[in-house]
């Protein structure tokens, strides 16, 4: 660095601030993202036996039945999934952003509370409703009909299509209010019928977005454990198989486990992949000049519009609210006794403190990290145009591709070794929330930076402002709201991660999320309720924030 | 204040030459004019000064001293930005302030400053506003107070009044000037506005494909173009063949052929006129012959369209062999009464006439 002050001519440069930054950042990322990824598929290709290099564990999965059966139905339950997703997102994104629904807000607030809510809370919630002792079944038993049951792969499908149709239905409504009231009102003036101009203009302008919404909701039903584990009774899907083989493996190499859990990135990455390549060509910009209006109804379709919408969103919400009530009813052990009482909430706290106090010092441990290098990172992205910036941006979409299951693997096999092993630790949890969970953070971070122009920043540098010190007085403070909102979002997902923390939990570090599934394998449905109760207030709490600070912008959430 | 050398920069973006073996002197206090189309380079050269990115080659003296390797933030150049980059979270005042912050000055020295720079922009008013509450005549003035503020060694301007109004812009303009003369301080502006440049700068320098084209006074710049390029962009012009002067002009002068003597290469070259030294006359040849002076070179065209713009009248024409041509005349009754191929006459001094080599920036001949 140059004396201060003073022009001088010195040919010796300290590497500048954003290059140290630029490195820390890939270092970080090799560690606690290649590295384990690599770690992952080299066992992937070692057979258990010999321990030589082979192709044995994937021809296995692509041979013997019982694989392939798994391999099918993840393949049928994500399509079905996604389908049934759709079918309840399009629509109900289609009367909110054309017609006048009121309480459109109470709408998108259901929704996106469904979006956050733990995953698994779902799939456990309606076995208490429609299990085989569910209240719902018992009751209609009483007058005598039988009531569908919610196991098996219909149970999973229904369940997934409510969990992921919030996805579809915000990104849809998102795309349809930015959809030129000229193209549709073209289409009229041509003479299409309300529903020709849907299907023939509307839906493929907004395709991209429902494309978008649907490839998410079918990653997330691939890599999703807790549905089809306590749903499936029978239905094996991939992700149970692998966690079943990597209990069962446990000790040697986890190469089966491991092997399942790649082919589900390859499948998430092939539809990814397909999804990209559809809809490169299908990208219609152009300017909002001519904003939709929404349509007044009138008579019963106003009746049916209104019903449809707010039934959507009440059944998906459903499982949220039977886990709060069940949590407010007493019980001994798996029977509820009658009457209402706290003994969950007062059981919880002293049975399981340590679940609450682990996942709430974790994620908040973890979501300081990510609320710093978001910062760095987005700045890294946005203003240096780079190939490495590039190389980060990418590395980043990783983590929303790969199940926990497999970083959860991956860190086994990278962090267990002869001279360290961190795996049991607290640490280890917190290296993979914050890994799992900073591309949330960044996101955020780069869509606000974005905005900010960067002669904001060369104004400072040239009014005589170090790079880091532009970076602390002008940069910051004017992410900041993306910043917080990231932050928030990672806190979110970080407080109901299950998928890797159930690989590498311990008595000491045991979390809610994993507390709550064992709850429920053990059929304590009081003290699972209860936790549930108390994640799913944390995470209202926090989406309640985010609305605060983004002025009600849905969008942050997807 | 100090003087600005440039020797041989060089920017190359892949095979794109942004600038290309640039050398310039600015002296002392001068207001050096950057103008040319966009891409042209002349931002590229404003943000090297700055130190926003670093040439590949070359030499930036600023009062002598070698800068290449001093960083951004300390080259002491005060910048004004096209989208004013005032600070969004900070008050005007605490925006003048933010370059003082980064220098130690004594307590007094500082607010002294500050108080200066609102004075001089005229903002004391606006100190404690927000820059969401001002305007955007006013968001540039914090701009400019602010790169005033620090004292720079030299201001760099990059078109800070390109997204004004037409008004305030022709305000600005001669505040600005107004402000550079009374402090004196060596200014750097690029603009792609050559009215603006002519009307502020002490020297303007033209740029095109990275390459300067012409630097020297506004009035030498105006009338004698050195290529074809600052011909055809600083001010209008009409551009004729050797071709189109030999078919149109009816009466074959003296001065003619002297004129097309000038043309070394007759089919290879540019006849360039500047439309206001191109005289109207109305009817045909003969009748106007008797009239004007000998030594005129008369071109017989059929009239295309006329913009009548106030205090001017656009006359546009096409020669017999196609060719346009153009004059700015004074309004009159009968001129204005002149429709769509109509004949007339248009004429010119031979010494009106510049010959450049027909290229982009075919050199003048």
């Amino acid at each position: 660095m140059q004396a201060s002050g003073g022009f001088s001519n010195s040919h010796f440069r300290m590497p500048d601030f954003w290059t140290l930054m630029i490195w820390l950042t890939l270092l970080i990322l090799f560690v606690l993202l290649i590295l384990p990824i690599f770690g992952v598929l080299s066992v992937s290709f070692i057979d258990p036996k010999t321990g030589n290099f082979s192709l044995g564990n994937y021809i296995q999965i692509f041979t013997r039945p019982y694989y392939l059966t798994a391999l099918s139905n993840t393949l049928l339950i994500a399509t079905l999934g996604t389908l049934g997703a759709c079918l309840l997102g399009v629509p109900l994104a289609y009367c909110t952003a054309r017609f006048v629904i009121r309480g459109r807000t109470i709408i998108t607030t259901l929704a996106i509370l469904v979006l956050v809510a733990p995953p698994f809370i779902g799939a456990y919630a309606w076995i208490m409703m429609f299990g085989s002792n569910g209240f719902i079944t018992n009751a209609l038993a009483m007058i005598g009909i039988n009531a569908p049951t919610i196991y098996g792969l219909p149970g999973i499908v229904f369940v997934f299509s409510l969990k992921f149709f919030p996805y579809i239905y915000l990104m849809t409504e998102t795309a349809l209010n930015a959809v030129n009231k000229s193209f549709e009102d073209a289409a009229e003036n041509m003479g299409c019928t309300a529903m020709q101009r849907f299907w023939k203009v509307t839906l493929p302008l907004v395709f991209p977005a429902v494309s978008t919404g649907a490839i998410i909701a079918f990653v997330l039903s691939i890599a999703d454990f807790g549905t089809p584990a306590l749903l499936g009774r029978g239905v094996r899907t991939l992700s149970t198989i692998a966690y079943t083989a990597y209990t069962s493996e446990l000790g040697g190499q986890p190469s089966m486990a491991v092997t399942i859990s790649l082919v589900m990135v390859m499948i998430s990455m092939v539809v990814l992949l397909a999804q990209r390549f559809f809809i490169s060509k299908r990208r219609y910009a152009s300017a909002l000049t001519n904003r939709p209006v929404k349509a007044r109804l009138i008579g019963w379709r106003n009746i049916l519009a209104h019903t449809y919408c707010y039934a959507v969103v009440a059944i998906a919400m459903l499982p949220a609210l039977v886990v709060f009530y069940t949590s407010l009813l007493k019980t001994r052990g798996p029977v509820f006794i009658g009457g209402f009482g706290l003994e969950s909430y007062r059981r919880v706290l002293y049975d399981a403190p340590e679940a609450i106090f682990n996942s709430f010092s974790y994620a908040l441990v973890a979501v300081a990290f990510i609320a710093i290098f978001s910062g760095l990172i987005a700045y890294i992205i946005v203003r240096k145009e780079a190939r490495i910036s590039g190389a980060i941006d990418l590395l980043l979409m990783v983590p929303y591709l790969i199940p926990g299951v497999v970083i959860a693997i991956g860190y086994v096999v990278t962090f267990r070794n002869d001279w360290f092993d961190i795996t049991g630790t607290a640490t280890i949890i917190m290296l993979i929330f914050f890994i799992r969970r900073l591309p949330y953070g960044v996101r955020s971070t780069t869509t606000n930076l974005r905005q900010i122009k960067p002669s904001m920043e060369e104004a400072a540098v040239n009014l005589g402002a170090s790079p880091q010190k532009t970076f602390l007085t002008i940069t910051l403070p004017l992410v900041m709201p993306g910043l917080i909102i990231g932050s928030l979002m990672s806190f979110i997902t970080a407080i109901n991660e299950l998928s890797s923390t159930l690989i590498l939990y311990t008595a000491r570090t045991i979390t809610m999320p994993v507390k709550i599934y064992v709850s429920v394998i053990d059929g304590e449905f009081g003290t699972a309720a209860a936790l549930s109760s108390i994640l799913l207030f944390s995470t209202g709490l926090c989406v309640y924030l985010v609305f605060r600070i983004s002025g009600d912008k849905e969008t942050s959430f997807v | 204040m100090s003087g600005v050398r440039i020797e041989n920069i060089r920017k190359t973006y892949g095979d794109f030459v942004a600038l290309s073996d640039i050398s310039l002197d600015i002296p002392s206090g001068a207001f050096f004019t950057l103008l040319g189309p966009s891409g042209c380079g002349k931002t590229t050269l404003l943000r090297t000064l700055a130190g926003f990115h670093k040439e590949d080659a070359g030499k930036i003296f600023v009062g002598g001293a070698a800068i290449e390797n001093v960083p951004a933030h300390k080259r002491d150049m005060g910048m004004v930005f096209q989208d004013y980059a005032v600070f969004p979270h900070l008050s005007v005042a605490d925006n003048v302030a933010f370059g003082l912050k980064q220098r130690k000055l004594s307590k007094s020295d500082f607010l002294e400053r500050v108080e200066e720079a609102l004075t001089t922009t005229q903002l004391n008013a606006l100190a404690s506003r927000m820059p969401h509450e001002l305007s955007g005549g006013q968001q540039q003035r914090v701009g400019i107070a602010r790169a005033l503020a620090i004292r720079p060694k030299v201001l760099l301007m990059d078109e800070p009044l390109s997204n004004l109004d037409a008004k305030l812009r022709l305000e600005l303009r001669q505040e600005l000037r107004a402000i550079q003369q009374k402090m004196g301080i060596t200014t750097v502006y690029v603009t792609h506005d050559q009215e603006e440049a002519l009307s502020m700068s002490d020297i303007i320098c033209v740029m095109y494909g990275g390459i300067i084209q012409q630097a020297s006074t506004p009035f030498e710049l105006y009338n004698e173009p050195t290529n074809k390029f600052v011909a055809t962009f600083v001010g209008e012009n009409n551009f004729l063949s050797p071709h189109a002067l030999a078919s149109a002009a009816s009466s074959k002068s003296v001065e003619q052929f002297q004129l097309l003597g000038r043309v070394p290469n007759a089919m290879k070259a540019v006849l360039a006129i500047r439309p206001e030294d191109m005289t109207l006359e109305l009817g045909t040849d003969k009748a106007v012959a008797k009239t004007s002076k000998n030594s005129t070179i008369r071109l017989s065209a059929k009239i295309e369209n006329l913009s009548f713009l106030g205090r001017d009248l656009r006359v546009s024409a096409v020669l017999p062999n196609g060719e346009g041509i153009f004059a700015i005349a004074h309004p009159t009754p009968d001129r204005v009464k002149l429709r769509k191929g109509d004949s007339v006459i248009f004429s010119f001094m031979p010494e009106a006439a510049k010959v450049f080599e027909d290229s982009v920036t075919g050199r003048r001949l």
